[in-house]
């Protein structure tokens, strides 16, 4: 049958055929070709299944540096290998894509070694700026109390607050004014749903959400004397914090109340969110920094930032969330590394009475709003580690002279901070602050209403659950980090044991695979101990011979009964007192035998000793 | 910009400026596969007509939407499957049972035998007239089980106590394959497709024949644990052979190497009683007693996709359309099924976004498949009771005798009683 087939010149699987042709490779070039040659398959399907030559990427793959050598399954380590190039591909084509982008970002420069920025005022500015966009810097005169505002994701719109009751939401740029109310009631904190359409108020008793004409569509009641409200827009969860201390979380997308945490730490009156893992930051009353997770009880993270209650939380978007600025309401400003706690990066005091106010820009740029002035710190110098408590190089300053100023918010992709204060709210330019180049499938200040739409929809059908919120967001498809539990449990032979699963497993086993099993009896005890499964090995006359040889002794017989997997710290501490003696005994015999020289703590002029 | 004009976007590649787009990719990846398993009605239309269960199917050559259906009642219909109606129907084609179906290579003619001990020549072409009468008939000596035409010559061989070889136009067997110590009966007969003359059979006595017409003998056979009842040559790789065994599994045997299939294919909890390549010989389909019928891809010995209905009984056929699209199955209860071969295909025109879409889609669920919840999701399928009982009972039985074997080796001298592998399981003898 064999001859026939092969007689009939019958076509062979590849991957058989190229198995041949590879080991023919390692032998010599010659062979090589003649079995090349006399794949007729491949010659013939290999002209009409490769891409065109002018198609064909010309370039040589950047090196990766991940190889897969070590994977024994060839399917697999073919996979992997193309992944890597395609991984490799894709981050050269990113890179070459950078050139693409449209806006440059702005700033301010000194010219002369004596010149600073910061004695740039906004009249310099606005006159050195473009028509458009020096139609950002703006003044609210309103009478509403203290203001608050808030930006939609693409920066075009904009919410306030004021204390007194007044809200408002309206695209800024064109004026347009969406709604305008008159609560006649506190109002603490406003913030947008996911886009313009939706706003949620935190009012005097509870939580309201408005559309965006203004009409009241939902009171939360879960949500008690709210004071702080955010909004993440990835999970559509609306977290509201208040006077009661309770972290609440609402679906806004199922409209559920997901869960609320009690922080125990008594009224909150600072919360602000990382973008970038979607933790919130809560500032407590007694100095501390809490982070929250939904799927957590407790918080994530709790630090102690300042002495007294902490007024102003930020985390700093423009490195992935790497770093929080908290203010106190002692005036210091202090900047924080979020991977690890390890006392502030920078800290600095404020000049001027008042509650810090602080906003990190999508750039990194820091800005600190206290008593009458908003100043702003530009980002390499915040966050460089600074053994002396004085403020990073000032980039910018403005005077306002409404106090207090209760809010900060850079806009999105704008050059424009906005700072809320008792007379209002004035929008004041701030180069290189915002991100130039939008994303338009993320956030488009150009969006028409069909786009709004399909936006929502898409965002509605991409919603993360809420227990995916980790402190790190790149959890998601990784892989899960070795057990620590293993089941390999060293048997009478000394094969590891794996056809066992750990539940079916004695409970002397579990307690070693867990670590907890107690084993310095085995060490100390364990010889004379019967029922030890090493011991079974021994013979049966063996057994006897030392049957009752020193077990009679109290002590031992004390030690005996405390089983190996209870751990008593009586039995511990005798155990360790028995240790003790034995080494000491093992000591003196060592002393009487005449060697002492060996355990003798080498001095510093040792080394100068010629070895023997 | 002009009105009609696609809104401009911008872009801006920036990883700060995607939060999330692991998790958001996962969620995507979730939502495609849940919606893969939504879309998923792979049922698209029952051919009646038969008024007894469905024997044998068999598709026309060269033609996409002609296949013929053969039943216990000895009628024989042509169906076509874009219009769901028949051509022709030939209600007493054979006394008893029609057994098998064969298409001349033209698909001008068709060839039936039955157990009534006749083969029967019919003329199906366009042009034919009188489809009532045969063309042409061949008498033998048993009742046949199974015919197959030969690719490109008017030969074709049947299957009965013996293996024959016919010619069209000669009214008697022109040569008699038969295993030299082969007594019992041939269930099914087929030629390979490209190496034409070779043929192969299944027998009741656990075999698995090979012969060559050319040399007129039968020249391989072998012995396996359980009897086969269905075979199909791969049609991409000419020495692949699929053999649908009694013992529930489907084997694919490399016939140069016939010590050991090269993969095992195991779902069904019944035994299989058909199966089919797809002309592609990526996948094939199979149905069996247990009223299922599966898509199983080439080399992926578990986790076929599975059909099921309440009212097909047991599958005692199943064939791949031409086209690699739909899936028939002929089933004891009389009905021709069509199936799509992918149960979430979409039919009709696909637009180009939609088709960007799909592919979008395919290409998150192939890169999310090791996600715990995505695999999950594209896993599961739901089963009818019986067969999910019927699959306990026999994980539970398989794991007994695991168990009780493992034991045995234990309590065996150490090297004695070795475990054997699946594959090495199956093959008793190899005959030259």
């Amino acid at each position: 049958m064999d001859s026939l087939i092969a007689r009939a010149g019958a076509i062979q699987p590849l991957n058989k055929k190229r198995r041949i042709s590879h080991a023919a490779s390692k032998s010599s070039s010659k062979a090589k070709k003649s079995s090349s040659n006399s794949d007729h398959t491949l010659n013939t399907v290999a002209s009409h299944t490769s891409i065109p030559k002018s198609l064909q990427d010309s370039r040589s793959l950047p090196e990766d540096g991940s190889s897969y050598k070590h994977i024994a399954n060839k399917k697999l380590r073919t996979q992997l290998n193309r992944q890597a190039a395609q991984g490799a591909r894709a981050k050269a084509l990113l890179e070459d894509a950078e050139m693409l982008l449209m806006d440059e970002a702005g700033g301010l420069e000194a010219e002369g070694e004596m010149d600073r920025t910061w004695r740039v005022g906004q009249s310099d500015i606005l006159q050195s700026a473009g028509q458009e966009a020096a139609k950002g810097r703006r003044e609210y005169k309103l009478d509403g109390g203290p203001y608050r505002s808030r930006y939609t994701r693409n920066g075009r719109h904009l919410a306030i607050a004021g204390r007194m009751g007044h809200v408002s939401t309206f695209d800024w740029q064109t004026g347009t004014v969406h709604a305008e109310l008159q609560l006649q009631e506190t109002c603490r904190d406003i913030t947008f749903l996911q886009d313009h359409s939706y706003f949620a108020v935190a009012q005097r008793k509870y939580v309201f959400i408005y559309d965006r004409d203004g009409v009241e569509l939902h009171c939360l009641k879960g949500h008690i004397e709210p004071t702080r409200l955010e909004f993440l827009p990835y999970h559509w969860l609306l977290a509201s914090v208040g006077n009661p201390g309770y972290l609440k979380y609402q679906d806004t997308s199922t409209g559920q109340l997901l869960v609320e945490h009690r922080t125990k730490l008594g009224a909150c009156t600072t919360m602000t969110q990382n973008l970038h893992n979607a933790v919130i930051h809560l500032g407590h009353q007694n100095g501390c920094v809490t982070l929250w997770t939904p799927n957590l009880p407790h918080p994530a993270v709790q630090l102690l930032a300042h002495v007294g209650p902490v007024v102003s939380v930020s985390v700093d978007p423009s490195q992935g969330g790497r770093y929080m600025a908290t203010a106190g309401r002692d005036g210091t400003v202090k900047v924080w590394d979020c991977r690890n706690w390890k006392g502030a990066v920078r800290d600095w005091q404020v000049r001027g009475g008042g509650d810090p106010e602080l906003d990190w820009s999508a750039r990194g740029y820091l800005s600190v709003a206290s008593s009458g002035t908003v100043n702003i710190y530009n980002p390499p110098s915040i966050h460089t580690p600074f053994h002396v408590r004085s403020p990073p190089p000032l980039y910018m300053t403005h005077p306002i002279p409404h106090r207090p100023l209760t809010s900060v918010r850079f806009a999105p992709f704008q050059d424009i901070l906005t700072v809320g204060h008792s007379a209002g709210l004035s929008s004041v330019l701030v180069p290189g602050s915002g991100e130039p180049n939008f994303d338009s499938r993320e956030a488009d200040p150009f969006e028409n209403k069909k786009a709004r739409s399909e936006r929502e929809v898409k965002a509605l059908l991409d919603k993360i659950q809420p227990d995916m919120i980790t402190l790190d967001p790149e959890m998601v498809g990784n892989l899960a980090p070795v057990s620590k539990l293993t089941t390999e449990v060293t048997t009478v032979n000394g094969k590891p044991r794996t056809d066992i699963p750990y539940a079916r497993l004695p409970r002397i086993d579990r307690l070693r695979v867990s670590g907890k099993l107690d084993e310095t009896e085995e060490n100390g005890a364990g010889e004379d101990d019967g029922e030890d499964e090493e011991s079974k090995k021994h013979t049966k006359e063996e057994r006897e011979k030392r049957k009752m040889r020193g077990k009679g002794k109290s002590m031992k017989r004390y030690l005996r009964k405390q089983r190996k997997n209870v751990i008593d710290p009586a039995a511990v501490t005798i155990r360790a007192k028995l240790e003790k003696q034995k080494e000491e005994k093992k000591r003196t015999a060592a002393a009487a035998a005449g060697d002492t020289g060996e355990k003798k703590k080498l001095s510093a002029l040792d080394r100068f000793k010629r070895s023997k | 910009m002009r009105p009609g004009d696609p809104t401009p976007t911008s872009r801006n590649l920036n990883p700060l400026m995607h939060p999330f787009s692991r998790a958001r990719e996962r969620t995507r990846a979730l939502n495609a596969v849940k919606m893969e398993r939504m879309f998923a009605k792979p049922f698209v239309d029952s051919l009646e007509g038969h008024i007894d269960a469905v024997e044998v199917l068999c598709r026309r050559p060269g033609s996409l939407t002609a296949v013929a259906s053969g039943s216990w009642d000895g009628g024989i219909i042509l169906h076509n499957l874009s219009t769901r109606k028949p051509i022709a129907k030939i209600p007493q084609a054979h006394k008893g049972k029609a057994s098998g179906l064969s298409f001349s290579p033209d698909g001008q003619r068709l060839l039936s035998c039955g157990v009534d001990r006749n083969v029967k020549l019919w003329a199906v072409g366009s042009d034919s007239t009188n489809t009532e009468v045969p063309f042409n008939v061949f008498p033998g000596k048993a009742a046949f089980n199974s015919i197959d035409h030969h690719r490109t010559e008017p030969l074709f061989a049947t299957a009965s106590n013996t293996v024959q070889i016919w010619d069209e136009t000669k009214s008697a067997a022109i040569s008699n394959l038969t295993f030299p110590t082969s007594t019992e009966t041939i269930t099914s007969v087929r030629f390979n497709m490209s190496e034409s003359s070779v043929l192969a059979s299944i027998g009741s006595d656990r075999t698995f024949t090979l012969y060559d017409i050319r040399t007129g003998k039968a020249e391989r056979r072998v012995v396996m644990q359980m009897q086969s009842n269905a075979l199909s040559w791969s049609p991409t790789f000419p020495t692949t052979i699929l053999l649908a065994s009694e013992d529930h599994n489907l084997y694919t045997f490399d016939i140069r190497h016939l010590e050991a299939p090269t993969q095992i294919y195991k779902a069904h909890v019944a035994a299989v009683m058909s199966c089919d390549w797809s002309p592609t010989g990526l996948e094939f389909v199979s149905g069996g007693w247990d009223r299922t019928v599966r898509i199983w891809q080439e080399g992926k010995g578990r986790a076929p996709e599975v059909y099921h209905t309440k009212r097909m009984q047991r599958v005692s056929s199943t064939i791949f359309t031409g086209d690699a699209r739909f899936v028939l199955s002929g089933s004891d209860d009389g009905n021709v099924r069509i199936w799509k071969a992918k149960a979430s295909d979409k039919l009709g025109v696909v637009t180009a976004r939609e088709r960007a879409a799909m592919e979008y889609r395919d290409s998150l669920k192939d890169r999310w498949r090791v996600d715990n919840e995505v695999d999950r999701v594209a896993r599961t399928r739901h089963l009818p009771k019986s067969v999910h009982q019927t699959n306990k009972l026999k994980n539970t039985m398989l794991e007994a005798r695991r168990v009780k074997d493992e034991r045995r080796r234990k309590h065996t001298r150490a090297g004695e009683n070795k475990p054997k592998p699946e594959r090495k399981k199956l093959v008793i003898a190899e005959q030259v």
